[in-house]
């Protein structure tokens, strides 16, 4: 399609063009119809619907007079949103923090066992990153029903009381971002592990010959190199994991009152399941200038480096 | 960094010397093992207890004896499942819809990339930095109006998009090519400028540049994308529960939730046994694969 | 699109093989109504009970003519909800939808108004009770059909062997099939203190006490036992009162002697309690009684189904009615009114009901007399109080009788049961009920 068009294109009018001004306009021309679908597909399928819902966003529960911020102030009100700003955030910098520490210790032993067996345990520890989330957390889920349990199976045996796993509040928070981490670490191994094999076995050579101890390798070698993988895994995975959605759902569905609600989870309750849909999509909203700015900061600093380098 | 990159392309085989194993790198070898057997334990726990219970009739896990064990093998849950036109259906409308998102997100990510990695327009490094911003739009916002316009087309043109699984073609891809496209221009960024400003010294057009250099020289990074959006295709929850009810088009693990969940019954032989075969596809791919999607993945991410 | 699926689990169970072919479907006499209707109905929990709908749909279409498509939408996760959400929205799918409780007054100006079936329905069948006319008419127009597939009252269900040897209630006794109960004794505090001997004896009663339907449901009915009320059927916030009070008092104490994890149970958690033999008593329709017949027969045969407590104010049974409701997009609604009509007659009602093993409850008055209830089993006679035969309380839906739009909010997000589980916690009274008010005063917001 684009790419048969443009390439006639360039065959038959490069002899011509090579002398002219206005190769330059020409070459930005094939180069936009290159990313146009792209651009359509972003413009279309996520910014009109995105623009849609900020325009939802300033409407009464019915949809049919004009609010301005009402449901912001609205919210801003509510005790509930507020436990829910407070839970997305919880969730998601303790799920991040230990999907990249999980992540980098695992990668650092496998990068430190012979090469010959790294495959191997490689590929097992990805498996909780390769099955679909939304199923894998089934399996959570049976593990930690109430009435048949099998981890409580287990602590019977040595005679600890059954944990409410999703039945108390504090419980609950924890097996939630439990799912979340083993989900995601695999991720980060995968990442860090081919960080790791990327920085030249020189630097750790010349810091051995200046004396410098594990931690030190560690510290001045190893994290700067991994410096920009180590951001934008975070950075990304921080975005995927404060939309987090089937895992809060499949597992707790936001319960118990409410106390693992996250922003996808409660929006979705009150706008879909409430009928509120105004006010869902303003709770979606809410995050979206804060990770954005913060998104903005982080690749403007790796465009930066990377340039540098 | 580019420099390390380009030198490890070649996959990890990369020799390590141990010829002087000293005694406390051995005591860090055996402790390595150590915290590797733990936390495959913590990973494979999940997928070994499907297994498991995938193995057990509904009698044995309403009994509510020792879990971790079988006492009862039984295949049934497979057979039954394998034989059910519906669960079969499920399977077929995940593979198709995954390929074909995997073939529409190369068709449009390959040729942007290229275009916005090697020739500069207007406004095109602020969307290469803004393609990984769209992720921060949340679909759960986004479902909502995109149910607007489908009435809108459905009023003007009278198709129906809801309950249709091809309406995931157009969707999924909004999800898989901002992060392939990203990948791709990093991966792009780490060959050398010479290769392609060589190429068109020599006469090439831009298109014959992208597909006879970049291409194949690119591969890894093109195999790690594709496989990045496979695995995000199939895995795809939200849109297929909100877009398709009916039986014949949903998608796998939407139709294991909603149809093999059912609030008073107990079947989680079955679910598990769903759940274990659903995951079965990218889990092979990836053990084939794997290798590229690390190298890919990784130069990709770091010029990017 | 494919055509019409065929029934999914084999033939009806022992279906009066009663032909309804004589009767008249009064829309379209004379004339074929053809085109295509695509229909949507409730996944039924008991297994196989969808095949007698599917049947009767399918006759229903050869004899119209129709190219119908039938889909059964499951509630597990509420995905019901959302499909209904997202066709109102895109305006356009089934042209028939199951709507639980509280969505035909959420949407009614969405649907086309069913006036013409339900006088006609009303004349042959008898009345409908107060819940359903206040929950199926809005704007004095019916909006929606009562549904026999779905409708369901959510008693209790108790293990009669237990019941008799840890709390010396002898369940079978005081609701004798057959006849009408004896259950004067059968108060809040004779629950309560069978709750707390099952309890010491280590299989306690199982009250869900989540976010899901019987969770709400059985804490609607709970606090209308005791006259609680959240909001007016004005719409005024009443939460603050006495009879609130009570009812959170009740549940305090109640959920101390309750599984540690009852506040993240979902509609299967009851289910799972009492087939897996921990517990002693949970409130559910029959659903769980026909699985462990399945998987547990064992437990199966010490089942009863039977009545609530009585309160201060009276015995209130939780009642979920469901209906079926015409989208106002469908483009063949002469159609989809001869289907409800067909569905609804009383040989079509009975066969449902013989269908899901007893689950099923027509809505109106000449219905509730099939003889399913009274022999099925084991043990026989256990259903034979399920569907309130003798009248004995009072059916209602929890968070009424507050303006549906509102009560529907109340609902979903399961205001009664976080209060339930929030002053069990340790919330001092007023706090929870001022936590209450200012979640009400969020819903009255239009």
């Amino acid at each position: 399609m684009v790419d048969a068009a443009t390439g006639t294109m360039g065959v038959g009018t490069r002899a011509a063009a090579r002398r002219r001004p206005g190769l330059f306009q020409r070459k930005s021309t094939i180069a936009f119809l290159m990313a146009l679908p792209l651009i359509l597909i972003i413009a279309l399928l996520v910014l009109y619907p995105a623009l849609y819902s900020m325009h939802l966003a300033t409407l009464n529960k019915s949809m049919e007079r004009f609010v301005g911020l009402g449901n912001f102030e609205f919210l801003f009100k509510r005790e509930t949103f507020w436990m829910v700003v407070q839970q997305s955030c919880i969730f998601a910098i303790t799920a991040v923090l230990f999907k990249a520490l999980i992540g980098l210790f695992v990668a650092h032993f496998v990068h430190a066992i012979p090469n010959k067996g790294q495959r191997k345990w490689r590929g097992m520890l990805l498996v909780p990153w390769v099955i679909p989330p939304a199923m894998s957390t089934l399996a959570w889920f049976w593990l930690f029903d109430p009435s048949y349990s099998a981890f409580n199976w287990l602590f019977a045996l040595v005679g600890i009381d059954p944990v409410p796993w999703l039945g108390d509040a504090y419980w609950a928070r924890f097996s939630v971002i439990l799912v979340n981490v083993w989900y995601g670490a695999p991720f980060f191994m995968i990442m860090y592990l081919a960080a790791l094999k990327s920085v030249p076995e020189q630097l750790y050579e010349a810091a051995s010959i200046d004396g410098a101890n594990w931690w030190q390798r560690l510290w001045y070698v190893t994290l700067p190199m991994m410096r920009n993988i180590i951001l934008i895994t975070v950075l990304f995975s921080t975005i995927v994991t404060f939309a987090n959605f089937d895992i809060v759902r499949v597992l707790t569905a936001g319960g118990p009152i409410d106390q693992t609600h996250v922003f996808a989870t409660w929006a979705f309750k009150l706008g879909i399941e409430g009928g509120d849909i105004p006010l869902g999509a303003s709770v979606s909203l809410f995050m979206l200038p804060i990770l954005g700015l913060g998104a903005i900061f982080i690749l403007r600093d790796i465009n930066k480096r990377g340039n540098e380098a | 960094m580019a420099t390390a990159v380009l030198h490890d392309r070649g996959g990890p085989s990369r020799p390590v010397r141990y010829g002087s194993i000293s005694r406390s790198r051995k005591r860090a070898l055996v402790w390595s093992y150590v915290f590797l057997v733990i936390f495959a334990i913590f990973f494979l726990m999940p997928p070994v207890y499907m297994f498991i219970t995938s193995l057990k009739t509904s009698q044995e896990i309403s009994a509510a004896t020792n879990p971790w064990w079988v006492f009862d093998p039984t295949l049934a849950n497979y057979i039954e499942l394998l034989s059910s036109n519906q669960y079969l259906t499920f399977f077929k409308n995940s593979a198709i819809i995954s390929i074909a998102v995997v073939i529409i997100t190369m068709c449009v990510s390959i040729p942007a990339a290229f275009a916005l990695s090697r020739m500069k327009f207007w406004g095109s490094t602020t969307l290469a930095t803004g393609v990984f911003l769209t992720y921060l739009i949340p679909e759960t916002l986004l479902f909502i109006p995109l149910f607007k316009t489908f009435a809108f087309v459905y009023e003007y043109t009278g198709i129906q998009l809801i309950n249709n699984w091809w309406v995931l073609l157009f969707l999924y891809p909004t999800l898989t090519v901002p992060f392939c496209t990203w990948i791709m221009i990093g991966y792009f960024a780490s060959i050398p400028k010479e290769l392609d400003e060589a190429a068109i010294i020599d006469g090439a057009s831009y298109v014959q540049t992208l597909t006879r250099i970049f291409i194949p020289v690119a591969l890894p990074g093109i195999i790690a994308a594709t496989i990045f959006a496979f695995t995000v295709s199939w895995a795809q929850f939200l849109y297929p529960l909100a877009f398709t009810t009916s039986t014949d088009q949903l998608v796998l693990p939407v139709g294991i939730i909603t149809t093999l969940i059912k609030g008073d019954v107990f079947n989680w032989g079955q679910i598990m046994t769903g759940a274990l075969l659903g995951a079965a596809p990218p889990l092979i791919i990836y053990a084939f694969l794997m290798d590229y999607y690390i190298a890919g993945l990784t130069a990709g991410a770091t010029k990017g | 699109m494919n055509r019409t699926r065929v029934s999914r689990r084999g033939v009806l169970k022992g279906a009066a093989a009663v032909s309804v072919v004589g009767l008249s479907a009064p829309f379209v006499r004379g004339a074929h109504a053809a085109g295509k209707l695509a229909v949507g109905f409730w996944d039924h929990w008991v297994p196989g009970a969808n095949s007698a709908l599917t049947k009767l749909c399918e006759e229903w279409a050869a004899k119209e003519k129709v190219d119908l498509t039938i889909d059964y939408i499951t509630s597990q996760g509420n995905k019901n909800l959302l499909t209904i959400a997202a066709e109102s929205q895109a305006r356009s799918g089934h042209d028939i939808l199951a709507f639980p409780t509280w969505q035909p007054a959420d949407q009614a100006k969405n649907l086309e108004p069913v006036d013409d079936i339900m006088t006609e329905l009303i004349k042959q069948n008898g009345a409908v009770n107060g819940t359903v006319e206040y929950l199926g008419r809005s704007g004095g127009k019916w909006v929606a059909v009562p549904a026999t597939a779905g409708s369901q009252i959510k008693g209790p269900c108790s293990r009669m062997d237990l019941l008799k040897q840890h709390a010396g209630i002898d369940i079978q006794a005081m609701y004798a099939a057959g006849g009408p109960p004896k259950a004067d004794a059968w108060t809040m505090d004779a629950f309560l203190t069978a709750a707390q001997k099952c309890h010491k004896a280590g299989v306690p009663f199982g009250v869900g006490l989540g976010q899901t339907s019987d969770s709400v449901d059985s804490a609607g009915a709970f606090f209308q036992s005791f006259g609680a009320t959240l909001i007016d059927a004005k719409g005024n916030i009443t939460v603050k009162s006495d009879a609130t009070r009570q009812a959170l008092d009740f549940y305090k104490r109640l959920i101390a002697v309750l599984p540690a994890d009852v506040s993240a149970w979902d509609d299967a958690s009851n289910n799972k309690w009492i087939v897996s033999g921990r517990g002693s008593m949970i409130m559910n329709p029959p659903s769980a009684w026909a699985v462990a017949k399945r998987d547990a027969p064992q437990i199966a045969e010490q089942l009863w189904t039977h009545g609530m407590p009585s309160g201060p104010n009276g015995r209130y049974a939780p009642f979920l009615p469901y209906f079926w409701g015409i989208w106002g997009f469908s483009r063949n609604k002469t159609a989809a009114k001869s289907l409800l009509m067909h569905i609804s007659q009383p040989s079509a009602a009975e066969k449902m009901v013989i269908a899901s093993g007893g689950y099923d409850l027509p809505a109106f008055e000449k219905l509730t007399t099939f003889k399913t209830w009274a022999e099925v089993g084991p043990p026989k006679g256990t259903l034979y109080h399920y569907p309130n035969p003798h009248n004995h309380q009072t059916l209602s839906i929890a968070a009424a009788p507050a303006p549906p739009k509102i009560a529907a909010q109340i609902y979903t997000q399961a205001t009664m049961t976080k209060m339930a589980v929030r002053h069990a916690q340790g919330e001092a009274m007023e706090k929870t009920l001022a936590w209450a008010e200012s979640e009400l005063e969020g819903f009255s917001r239009s």
